[in-house]
């Protein structure tokens, strides 16, 4: 009787171990476009099939990216920057989406967020060239040349009709701000469509993507960069089906005379955004939620970045913001969600509800 | 007599594979930085078999980047890219966040080395 029971059991747990087998393999595929590194992660029992697949959509993505590259000359956004007022063919629908998005994203923020920047960004050397701090009177006069407001876009009616949008002259758009969010709601949706329920998508970490859960089935763990020791994650955030999104000024910023210039601009005086924050991490099931909000909030400040959050539960989102003096504050939306990390367990968080 | 046979070699069995389980997950442990130019895979350095701290200079028609390895982490520490981001980053000693260096298409990514977390923002 007892060897029955011993057999059964030991027969039971040759059973029970092929359970403890080990998670599918990531597929993991690079890509350089939308001036960053793009990985994504997918968990699929078909590898071969899977990395054929996130490698069309790298493609997809560099495609986008052509389109909307300010820098390229052959782009969409180039040509409309380049038009001298004239209206230029929206090349297709996923464009106009694009662009439809993001212009009513930087109405709902007040302009906070503005896609009309591009001539202050270049001023700053912030696309690439030598930095440079440009002087009050030139900033004055970028600054009035920031206007979302003028961005015409006509209305998309098939493909036979395409939309087309037009700037005045000497004004320019670049949708650096949200167009990697834009491509981080693209592909998830691509990739539920294909049936893989677990992707994590990092488009150069500013903009983070998590497709269902981890394959064990717990929620993917996202370190949030500690602005002071940008080595460091100072908060852990917990995603399941959602999209988180980072802008700091430790991220692209040069330092002159001592002082620290970085690459945030506020729409209103075409320099740094000095609101009294050093980074702001916006989560919502909406990538371009996360990549734009996450900006403007910036923008805004800690009072009316929070007084945004409270006037806009329709956009479903939750804001970790910190302060210049290292003060955290988050909004209590995400309760179980946020936890501090290793060595930050003794800092403060302040739940803004 | 035969049933203490089988008992013993399913005995066996369930601590061969058990042991095995165990142990493939336990071969991930040494932490390896690997240095990629465009996806192609230029260097790999197992951090914990790194004793003395030294540098490896890597350029081409883009430019160079001076790369400083020390036990267990990495960092890129001069770098003639306009935007320094890639050296402003500092050093990285897990695989959460890679160092990339865009304007030369330069990546340093740490593989294994546990890591509790999935990816980082910021």
């Amino acid at each position: 009787m007892k060897k029955r029971l011993l057999c059964a059991l030991l027969a039971l747990s040759l059973l029970t171990l092929p359970g403890c087998k080990r998670d599918p393999e990531p597929v993991e595929v690079t890509a350089f476009a939308m001036d960053t590194v793009i990985q994504l992660t997918a968990y699929d029992g078909n590898t071969g099939g899977t990395r054929a697949f996130l490698g069309e959509l790298t493609a997809r993505l560099a495609e986008l990216d052509s389109q909307l590259s300010a820098t390229r000359e052959d782009s969409f956004v180039y040509a409309v920057n380049h038009a001298g007022g004239e209206w230029v063919e929206v090349p297709d629908s996923t464009v106009f989406a694009l662009l439809h998005d993001a212009l009513s994203l930087c109405e709902t923020t007040g302009g906070a967020l503005d896609i009309t920047a591009y001539p202050a960004v270049k001023a700053w050397g912030f696309t690439g060239e030598e930095h440079r701090v440009p002087s009050p009177a030139e900033l004055e006069t970028l600054a009035e040349k920031i206007d979302y407001t003028a961005v015409a876009l006509s209305d998309w009616a098939g493909e036979r009709h395409r939309g087309g949008a037009a700037l005045p002259q000497g004004m320019e758009m670049d949708l650096g701000a949200v167009a990697k969010g834009f491509a981080g709601d693209l592909l998830a949706g691509e990739v539920r469509d294909v049936g893989i329920t677990s992707a994590l998508l990092d488009l150069g970490q500013s903009t983070i993507v998590a497709v269902g859960s981890k394959p064990q089935g717990t929620p993917w763990r996202i370190g949030v960069v500690d602005p002071a020791r940008p080595g460091s994650y100072f908060a852990v955030v917990e995603l399941e089906d959602c999209a988180m999104g980072t802008s700091g000024g430790y991220q692209r910023y040069f330092e002159q005379d001592g002082i620290t210039y970085w690459h945030i601009l506020d729409p209103d005086t075409a320099a740094p955004a000095r609101s009294g924050l050093v980074s702001v991490t916006v989560v919502s099931p909406c990538a371009l939620t996360c990549d734009g909000l996450s900006t403007a909030l910036f923008v805004m400040g800690l009072e009316d970045g929070a007084q945004f959050w409270q006037d806009h539960p329709e956009l479903d989102f939750e804001v970790i913001f910190v302060t210049e003096t290292g003060e955290i504050y988050r909004t209590a939306g995400l309760e179980g969600r946020f936890s501090l990390a290793e060595g930050y367990e003794d800092r403060e968080v302040k739940v803004l509800e | 007599m035969k049933t203490r046979v089988i008992l013993f070699l399913l005995l066996a069995a369930v601590g061969v594979s058990t042991a095995w389980l165990l142990l493939r997950d336990g071969d991930t442990d040494a932490p390896t930085a690997r240095i990629l130019r465009d996806g192609v895979l230029l260097e790999e350095i197992d951090l914990d078999q790194v004793d003395e701290p030294r540098s490896l200079v890597l350029e081409d028609e883009s430019g160079s980047n001076t790369v400083t390895v020390e036990k267990g982490r990495i960092c890129i520490l001069e770098a003639d890219c306009p935007d320094q981001i890639c050296v402003n980053q500092g050093w990285i000693s897990d695989s959460t966040v890679p160092i990339v260096c865009l304007p030369h298409k330069l990546m340093i990514e740490i593989v294994s080395g546990g890591g509790a977390l999935d990816g980082g923002a910021g």
